[in-house]
């Protein structure tokens, strides 16, 4: 079967003329093997899109080439229009990642390590520590600021790299697997975030195997299955689906996606 | 001219906090201390009591030390920076990689002037080493010496960093690179020792900020091939 075209017609929002995240044949190789392997989804700006898939199937990948982390072997990914592997310099200050690992530094404290964070987002000087309470306070670690992260437990660790996020103004948000290791109060915190950043605008990727928590919370989805792209659906995401299995799927328009069949 | 004050910016941020998180895990240092402390040892004891031949395999030992250990802190500093994936995410930052790689090298290059200024005492104590015909001159050397071997030392630690079989390959790529500062260096250090008589210091003196100056263009031009997988 030949892969398949599906649009979904977005739910409120009109299309952008310029899409958030554009990739076409999108792959990347880890050693002669595909983790992406040819990937063509376009995403609204300001949508938050959910990125599903099994372990394996490519959703990290696919974030760290929007992130500028990984370069593509083949195909091209755009950030609002800009080229993520011909101009990561225009890219980088648009995006924020929160990746598997938290990218802290331990011997280092809370407060320290939001505040090296600020001047490397080259937030003014006058105004990094304010920024820096703000988050630290929005992540409810404000108490553990002078604390050093190396004693942190895993939770800990999460939000703060989430206050990390919150420093600057990002207009895509990527994040991977935020719900891991959080409690209730650090779930509840993941999802105002997601709304927050809705309400404002932002574009928001997650990769997660959360999807019944996410569901709620997100305009559209895409499950990536082996590298490629699966199935769309929901609001803001079209997309080049590769896998004959669903080729043909079209959910309703508007659907939210449900976290049953997801 | 805004670019030069940005790249030193980014650099005074990141040497900042690795100096920070030095001071209080003290990894770098500390670990790679030892090291050159048992290497002196050892050579001092297999050299046995005659001072002339002390005094004249202290420059080298003095040396090897130095890049022996300073190897093992760079590649130490690097380390500490992929432990929670804080590598990748540095590359992600809007800001220059001249400015991240300047960042690295002078925390490598503290570190091993730190390690200079703890190995020195023990050169003068084991090997009977007269510093004082040496005096500042001998200070210029070991800081050349040094911000040579940071500016290379951060290049290939960074290059290496992700790879699996780090530990045996920086020392494998960086030998070799580092020779022509290694002679220079030591060979400065004995004139030096030996009071110039022929007035040799300032060829050597020439090659290693030539060769300091060369690393750091290429580390500035390169190192963010080290960023990027």
């Amino acid at each position: 079967m030949s892969p398949t075209t599906i649009h979904v017609r977005p739910t409120g929002v009109p299309d952008q003329a310029t899409p958030g995240i554009e990739t076409r044949d999108l792959a990347r190789l880890f050693r002669r093997s595909p983790a992406l392997a040819g990937v063509s989804v376009r995403v609204e700006a300001g949508r938050a899109v959910a990125v599903l898939g099994a372990n394996g199937a490519g959703k990290t990948t696919l974030l760290r080439i929007l992130a500028t982390a990984l370069r593509p072997s083949f195909g091209s990914a755009a950030v609002d229009g800009i080229d993520v592997a011909e101009r990561p310099e225009e890219i980088r200050p648009r995006v924020a990642l929160l990746p598997h690992a938290t990218g802290l530094y331990d011997d280092l404290t809370a407060e320290e390590n939001l505040a090296f964070a600020a001047a490397l987002l080259r937030i003014p000087a006058p105004d990094r520590a304010a920024r820096v309470r703000v988050a630290l306070e929005r992540v409810g670690l404000v108490t553990e600021g002078d604390a050093r992260v190396g004693r942190f437990s895993a939770g800990m660790r999460r939000r703060l790299a989430l206050g990390r996020i919150l420093l600057g103004h990002p207009r895509l948000v990527l994040l991977d697997e935020p719900y891991a290791a959080l409690d209730a109060e650090g779930l509840a915190l993941v999802d105002e975030l997601l709304d927050e950043w809705r309400a404002v605008g932002t574009t928001v990727l997650v990769a997660t195997h959360a999807a019944e928590r996410l569901a709620p919370r997100m305009d559209g989805w895409m499950r990536l299955d082996n590298g490629l792209l699966a199935e769309v659906g929901g609001a803001g995401v079209t997309g080049r689906i590769a896998a004959p299995a669903t080729a043909g799927h079209e959910p309703a328009a508007g659907a939210q996606p449900a976290g049953a069949r997801l | 001219m805004t670019a030069l004050r940005h790249h030193l910016g980014v650099a005074g941020v990141i040497a900042a906090k690795d100096l920070r998180a030095e001071l209080r895990g003290r990894q770098a240092v500390t670990s790679t201390l030892f090291l050159a402390a048992v290497t002196m040892l050892i050579f001092g004891f297999a050299l046995g009591p005659d001072q002339e031949r002390l005094a004249a395999a202290g420059p080298g030992l003095l040396w090897l030390a130095v890049i022996l250990s300073g190897m093992a802190a760079l590649g130490r500093l690097h380390h500490l920076e992929t432990e929670d994936g804080a590598f990748e995410l540095l590359g992600l930052y809007p800001i220059s990689r001249t400015g991240i790689y300047l960042g690295k090298a002078l925390g490598g290059l503290a570190a091993m002037l730190a390690l200079g200024v703890l190995v020195l005492p023990l050169t003068v104590i084991l090997f009977a080493v007269d510093l004082a015909t040496a005096g500042p001159a001998l200070a210029l050397v070991i800081v050349l010496g040094a911000v040579g071997f940071a500016a290379v030392g951060t290049l290939y630690a960074g290059l290496t960093v992700r790879l699996r079989a780090r530990e045996v390959l920086l020392p494998l790529l960086l030998l070799p690179v580092v020779a022509p500062l290694l002679l220079a260096s030591v060979s400065a250090t004995a004139v030096l020792l030996a009071g110039d008589p022929f007035a040799e210091l300032m060829g050597w003196l020439q090659l290693l900020m030539g060769y300091d100056l060369a690393m750091l263009l290429a580390g500035g031009l390169t190192y963010g091939l080290a960023l990027e997988e």
